[in-house]
């Protein structure tokens, strides 16, 4: 049966009596090469191709998908979304789609060409290279993920766009000596995951202190590395989507007033082609953009798609998702850049350096009340200097620590940044990646096994 | 029936291309799943939705080495075009434990069937009974229903059919007085039909659920930090109960993470190879995994590779007893599986899992317990909760608890913390109430992140931390 395109479905939905559509088509090849115990445990490769196809009737808003994009299934699935839209209430605050035609950011849609049609080979040289970086009894565990998409969408709004994209990423877990480090290569490019200098960093962590210590409860100078610092404060931009304010941030009635450091600016960013994710256009084919949420300490901006900026009469800021706006990768930026990470580190006269962290979790989303949990190499600091590893207790690689935080407070107390930026990404917040620099947080609650 | 027979024809010409690409080991499973969801913010209907996917998953073990290829499309060329691109590589040897033929057609109970079920209308009278009560703030209500069919074939003969029908629940809830809010997330879901999803009542629950943490706020005291590091006695609700017994226990209890599968994902685990079988809990606590609790949100009946799922009983008196285990940590144990490996989705791989997970009950009243306390806290529900990687040092953040003196229970304790370790924990269980609850949750695991079904659960438990 011939294949069908996203026009093409798009064209058929109008056909058959929706007002509006809008439909993704794609075709994707993952891959997950996964290292444990120091070798390569085992590979995992998956195919998936379909459309999403978003629909509306009268203000109703209906989604569904096909995997067989042939027009037999087409029609199965408008028939029966044809039936479905028709028991449901109209959404009374929806103003339809972005209307095109569009001029676009190219840039926006670099990616790695090398990986069209990658094969295992590659990814093994990768992992077989991260590998090589291990020392002694070091033990390592990790995960190289690829990923290539071809899409194309459409619109009933005027837009049918073709892309390609590509991302890379590895995670790596060393363990020394009773303790754990983790970290995170992310590019679009495959070229771009360099497994030795991701073990050597991670190494250099290590090597910071050798010694090991216990501290007590109390308020602590934190420094965040990339990975942390970006898995935390990519709840931000979350938290700046409509959608978010409508139901309780604790940005809500923020903008214009302060919310952190007046050397802190925050963006969202669509179109940064640094950035994975990054595309000229969002999922109903507007321009993406790079939205300043916080500039200079002050609530800017909320993040808004086409629907939701006309009920607030503002300008869709490139964030659709077509139920509700989604945030893409978050930039930090700050006017206090310390230097180095060891420059931060001896802004501390009492604190700690934290790797990574898990188990973000919020027990007030509307006040922005969280805790989270370091999970690898935590080092405590004293008068500027790394004095030892923290661990609370004798098991494997246990740290023993919480951090207790408030978001609003995090922010005003987010004081300097080190000259270390890069994309990262976390096994806690899989599927979101930012830019950031170490981060220095000052008096954080510290609560310890 | 047509599309069934397409459906296993497919399954056997995957194993077929699979079998003769590696005569050690091959599998193929088969998924078709549809559903209808819902979502309302605020009373209004945000999205709705009808997904349906079929696809399959083919694991080899070639050369000791272990493959996992999965696709959407069924077609013969596009399972020869996955299997073409295995490359040799050194790694781990993965071999399968022995295990018995397993043959059969299966489907849970369902009482009413699913697909008549009216999940839209349901959804709108939770949210109706919620709207009412005029301290809830925000309200977010999601669900969906429906039914997940597979088919899972072997190279040792096993062929196995399961069907399985279920809902889902998740309702964000925030009340406020103005000056103060709570928030409280709440998880149902059921695998069954529509008197199995009726049985859960949630539209009477989630304004009791709002009234009572609405309560914490008017009524509810912030106790000073020194009588609150006075407390030695905490009876925990099943809801705690349940959290810690997932967290704490279950996840520890994970072959793949004690043996280090897991170490840069899900993370690890307090116990190691060599400390199988410690204590790690007073004589009180019994904790186990049972997956066919019938309507449970973690019910199963064989597992992802073809392994009838056992009941597992993870502490015995105290003491650790046994793993949760696949057909590969069987093999490393020189035991057989009891049927854990379970995945999200026919797109993933299917790894160590829980189903049902629970503390045994006991033989007492919520009465006994609270006569037993001096200086206490009675917590019956969380707010916030995180464990670090090796599951040794948790924290459970209190929505609704009660100050216990002297046997009688008090006025709510807004700013009750349970931070312990993990052995502190569960060697402080003195006593337990016959009556006992299970709740539903998403457990996740795994990379990608893998979200299952699960329940977890227990009685009322009275904690010691005074040692006496």
């Amino acid at each position: 049966m011939e294949e069908i395109d996203a026009g093409e479905i798009v064209s058929e939905a109008i056909k058959s009596g929706f007002d509006e559509a809008v439909s993704t088509s794609y075709k994707t090849l993952s891959s997950y090469v996964k290292i444990s115990n120091s070798k390569i445990d085992s590979i995992v490769e998956k195919e998936r191709a379909g459309a999403s196809i978003f629909l509306t009737s009268r203000k109703r808003v209906f989604f569904t998908h096909i995997q067989e994009l042939n027009s037999k299934a087409l029609e199965a699935a408008l028939a029966k979304a044809k039936k479905a839209i028709r028991s449901i209430k109209p959404k009374s605050d929806y103003y339809g789609i972005a209307q095109g035609p569009f001029r676009y950011d190219r840039k926006a849609a670099s990616y790695d060409k090398g990986m069209e049609g990658y094969g295992e080979k590659e990814l093994m040289d990768i992992a077989y290279g991260s590998l090589g970086s291990l020392k002694g009894r070091d033990q390592l565990a990790g995960m190289l993920h690829a990923n290539f998409t071809e899409s194309n969408l459409a619109t009933s709004g005027g837009v049918n766009e073709q892309m390609k994209s590509s991302l890379a990423r590895l995670s790596l877990r060393l363990f020394r000596n009773g303790f754990s480090n983790q970290d995170f290569a992310a590019s679009k490019y495959l070229s771009g995951i360099k497994p030795g200098e991701l073990a050597n960093s991670m190494l250099e962590t290590s090597k910071l202190s050798e010694k090991t210590g216990r501290i007590s409860n109390g308020a602590y100078d934190v420094i965040y590395t990339p990975s942390p610092a970006g898995s935390l404060l990519s709840n931000v931009n979350s938290m700046f989507c409509i959608s978010s304010i409508e139901t309780g941030s604790p940005f809500s009635g923020k903008l214009s007033k302060k919310v952190g450091s007046k050397d802190l600016t925050i963006y969202d960013s669509g179109n940064d082609s640094r950035a994975i994710g990054s595309s000229p256009y969002d999922e109903e084919g507007h321009p993406t953009e790079t939205t300043p949420v916080i500039k200079s300490g002050i609530a800017k901006q909320y993040l808004h798609n086409h629907s939701t900026a006309v009920k607030y009469k503002t300008q869709s800021t490139g964030n659709a998702g077509l139920v509700e706006p989604d945030p893409d990768a978050m930039i930090v930026e700050h006017k206090n850049k310390a230097g180095s990470l060891h420059d931060l580190i001896e802004k501390v006269d009492k604190g700690i350096l934290v790797t990574n962290t898990w188990y973000t979790r919020f027990s007030n989303y509307l006040s922005g009340d969280f805790s989270t949990v370091p999970r690898d190499t935590t080092i405590y600091i004293e008068k500027g200097e790394p004095r030892f590893i923290i661990k609370q207790g004798a098991i494997g690689s246990f740290v023993g620590i919480r951090i207790s935080e408030n978001m609003i407070r995090m922010l005003h107390a987010l004081e300097a940044v080190a000259d270390d930026s890069r994309q990262s990404t976390s096994w806690d917040s899989e599927g979101s990646y930012y830019i950031t620099p170490s981060i220095l947080v000052r008096d954080s609650a510290i609560t310890t096994a | 029936m047509r599309e069934r027979e397409d459906l296993f024809s497919a399954a056997e010409y995957a194993l077929g291309v699979a079998e003769h690409l590696s005569p050690e080991y091959a599998e193929a499973f088969i998924e078709d799943s549809y559903s209808n969801s819902y979502a309302l913010e605020q009373g209004r209907l945000n999205g709705s939705s009808y997904v349906r996917e079929k696809g399959i998953r083919i694991r080899i073990i070639r050369k000791k080495r272990l493959y996992t290829f999965s696709s959407n499309d069924l077609s013969e060329g596009a399972i020869k075009r996955l299997l073409s691109r295995p490359v040799d590589f050194n790694g781990v040897n993965t071999e399968m434990s022995k295990e018995g033929i397993a043959k059969g057609d299966f489907k849970c109970s369902e009482r009413g069937s699913i697909d008549d079920l009216d999940m839209l209308r349901e959804l709108l009278s939770m949210d109706k009974a919620l709207s009412r009560q005029k301290h809830v703030k925000f309200r977010n209500i999601y669900g969906g229903a429906g039914r997940t069919i597979n088919y899972f074939i072997n190279s040792e003969g096993s062929h196995i059919r399961q069907e399985v029908p279920g809902t889902m629940v998740f309702a964000s809830i925030i009340v406020g007085n103005g000056k103060e809010t709570r928030q409280r997330m709440l998880n149902y879901g059921t695998v069954g039909g529509i008197k199995e999803f009726e049985k859960l009542g949630i539209a009477e629950q989630l304004p009791e659920e709002a009234k009572k943490s609405f309560n914490v706020i008017e009524k509810g005291v912030s106790l000073p930090k020194q009588e609150l590091s006075g407390i030695r006695e905490v009876i925990i609700s099943p809801e705690i109960c349940g959290i810690a017994a997932h967290e704490s226990v279950g996840h520890p209890n994970e072959a793949d993470r004690v043996f280090g599968r897991e170490a840069a994902q899900a993370g690890t685990s307090y116990l190691t190879k060599n400390t199988l079988g410690m204590m790690v809990g007073s004589r009180e606590v019994t904790l186990v995994d049972k997956p066919d609790i019938e309507g449970a949100n973690g019910f199963m009946l064989y597992d992802e590779e073809g392994v009838k799922g056992k009941e597992k009983i993870i502490i015995k008196n105290g003491r650790q007893n046994e793993l949760l285990v696949n057909r590969e940590y069987a093999k490393v144990l020189g035991r057989k599986s009891n049927g854990s490996a379970r995945s999200d989705s026919f797109s993933n791989e299917p790894i160590v899992r829980m189903s049902n997970t629970y503390l045994e009950p006991g033989r007492y009243s919520i009465d006994d317990l609270e006569a037993e306390v001096k200086n206490g806290v009675l917590m019956e529900s969380f707010t916030e909760w995180n464990i670090d990687d090796t599951r040794s040092f948790s924290r459970y953040q209190a929505n609704e608890a009660y100050i216990i003196k002297n046997g009688r229970v008090g006025k709510p304790v807004k700013n009750f913390i349970l931070e312990s370790k993990t052995l502190d924990f569960w060697k402080a269980v003195r006593m337990r109430t016959k009556d006992f609850r299970l709740y539903a949750g998403s457990c996740g695991k795994g990379e990608p992140m893998q979200g299952v079904n699960v329940t977890m659960g227990g009685p009322y438990a009275l904690l010691n931390f005074g040692g006496e």
